[in-house]
């Protein structure tokens, strides 16, 4: 099983990433961007969040121009796994490959905490075990704020490709839970496929007890069954 | 088919995307007040065009000119033409000090440009860019180009004069439009399209021998053709076009930036303020002439990576030079 995980110039949660497929039993392998490796070799792809290339321009623009990201189309029309967590779903929407663009919170600040999500109607494999449950993920983002016009966001409604919409405590999709601004409180899409998963919170961060959630690790845990499969 | 005849070409149908221009022996002046016939002044002009779109195709141009037929036809893309002709001056000479009183010979700093509407009726009148904007008869965009499009050219062919020993005081040029929507420089470019003095003695070389009765017409216009003969090879210019790139946030997309700094500014003594959109602007250098190519290559940049069309609008602006960069 070869799971890459990608490196560009800037980004930080690699080492995260990997350490939560570790924990079950998987050796990813690092894709940095210079390398050029064919993704070809890949199962799946594990785009890590960071600050690629100091998301100059915009968060995830230039990555989303690189040489591995013009082979991405191809490997996901493949039917291969792919996720990307806040900057790599920040570049997947860059990319095309997701629709809609995350751009400046609301507050114009860095957000860092914890916050509640929820994952509903989703048919998405990555998302098996999720559906209806309240998970524990922590955000870390200056471009968080999902948007795309209304029109596109009933289409992503109505195709079941919201995967997560952040929420209260009790599950309960208000207002005040939106740390960011995002439309429909929307943290996290899919593809009409569902073989494409961008989020903005980082399930790498909730892989452990110790970190305080182990919530997130059911994703990482639904990529290596199906990849399985 | 003869498409258009006018006062020394014809422009004869080819095909559905080329045509012939053939040049005549006629010459005119104050709109066809004065005109007369001279032996091999078609030949003679066709020559100096050819010689000098090749040139300006060579140095990365986008021209109408495809080749020469013979010394008088020249084959041509076709393309519609743009009302306003453009014209660059590096000295002043000719309507222009008739128009603002001025002595002929004072060098510009800057070169100037000026449009003019292609109308012998109306005596081809100076047009500012924002009249032939409103009315129709360009775009904002165009008018932009084709201003950096004729700077370039009037530094290519300045040079080009100059190691002939030749002074380019000021030329014409026309521009057109091809099927596909693409801008080239069109019609000609001959001694009958510009003023060019002898630079030591600053002798008249051009079709102002013809207008103030200098004679010699053909013997001038044949010296310049054969000078141009002379060139072997291009000097290296290192032509520079410079754009710049505004990305705005669409209306409809919620600014933050912009609304805290509008916040702050309000707070402040500045009361009457509205609102604040936050935009990004880009500086970009290219190593080539200001074109309709380089247009289209800029379109994309700013579209597909400069901007995100989801939430931001994009415009630019074409310069021809690395000046504008240092602004």
């Amino acid at each position: 099983m070869k799971i890459g995980v990608t490196k560009y110039p800037g980004t930080n949660n690699e080492q995260d990433v990997l350490r939560a497929l570790s924990e079950l039993n998987v050796k990813g392998i690092l894709v940095k961007q210079y390398e050029n490796k064919p993704l070809d070799d890949f199962d799946a792809l594990i785009i890590a969040g960071g600050f690629s290339y100091g998301d100059y321009l915009r968060p995830g623009a230039l990555a989303a121009q690189s040489p591995m990201m013009e082979e991405l189309q191809h490997f996901v029309d493949s039917g291969r796994f792919v996720i990307g967590v806040c900057n790599g779903f920040q570049i997947l929407c860059e990319t095309k490959i997701l629709p809609g663009v995350l751009t400046t919170n609301t507050s114009t600040k860095f957000i860092s905490k914890w916050i509640y999500l929820k994952s509903e109607n989703s048919n998405s494999p990555l998302l098996r075990n999720t559906n209806g449950k309240v998970l524990r993920l922590p955000i870390a983002h200056f471009d968080g704020r999902y948007y795309d016009k209304e029109k596109e966001i009933e289409l992503l409604k109505s195709k079941n490709q919201v995967a997560f919409q952040y929420c209260d405590e009790n599950g309960d999709i208000t207002l005040e839970s939106n740390p960011n601004g995002s439309v429909n409180n929307i943290a996290g899409i899919t593809n009409s496929r569902g073989n494409v998963l961008g989020l903005m919170p980082h399930p790498e961060r909730a892989s452990f007890e110790y970190l305080g959630s182990k919530d997130g690790i059911q994703i990482f845990e639904n990529l290596l069954e199906e990849i399985k499969c | 088919m003869v498409v258009y005849s006018g006062k020394a070409k014809d422009v004869i149908e080819v095909d559905e995307d080329s045509v012939k221009i053939v040049f005549r022996d006629s010459i005119s002046a104050f709109d066809g007040i004065k005109k007369e016939e001279i032996t091999d002044k078609g030949k003679i002009n066709c020559l100096i065009s050819t010689k000098l779109f090749e040139i300006l195709n060579d140095y990365g141009f986008e021209t109408h000119f495809i080749k020469k037929l013979t010394d008088t036809e020249l084959m041509c893309k076709r393309v519609e033409i743009l009302p306003v002709e453009v014209v660059c001056r590096n000295y002043s000479a000719g309507s222009l000090c008739k128009r603002y009183g001025l002595n002929k010979g004072i060098e510009f700093d800057v070169p100037l440009i000026e449009f003019f509407v292609k109308d012998d009726e109306l005596h081809d009148p100076l047009i500012t860019s924002d009249v032939a904007i409103v009315l129709g008869m360009i775009e904002k965009k165009e008018a932009i180009l084709l201003e950096a499009i004729t700077r370039a050219v009037n530094e290519t062919l300045r040079k080009i004069f100059e190691s002939i020993s030749l002074i380019l005081v000021d030329f014409k040029l026309e521009f057109g439009k091809t099927s596909n929507g693409r801008i080239v420089i069109a019609d000609e470019i001959s001694a009958d399209t510009m003023r060019l003095w002898e630079k030591e003695s600053g002798e008249i070389k051009d079709k102002d021998r013809y207008r103030q009765n200098l004679g010699d017409v053909i013997i001038h216009y044949k010296d310049i053709q054969e000078r141009l003969e002379q060139i072997k090879s291009l000097p290296p210019l290192h032509l520079k076009s410079s754009v710049r790139v505004i990305i705005k946030l669409k209306e409809s997309v919620l600014d933050p930036a912009g609304e805290v700094t509008l916040r702050s500014l309000k707070r402040k003594e500045f009361k009457n303020i509205e609102d604040v959109r936050v935009g990004k602007s880009s500086f970009l250098l290219f190593s080539e002439t200001p074109s309709f190519a380089l247009q289209e290559k800029i379109e994309k940049i700013s579209r597909d990576i400069l901007s995100n069309p989801l939430i931001e609008n994009h415009s630019y602006e074409i310069y021809f030079g690395s000046d504008k960069l240092q602004v």
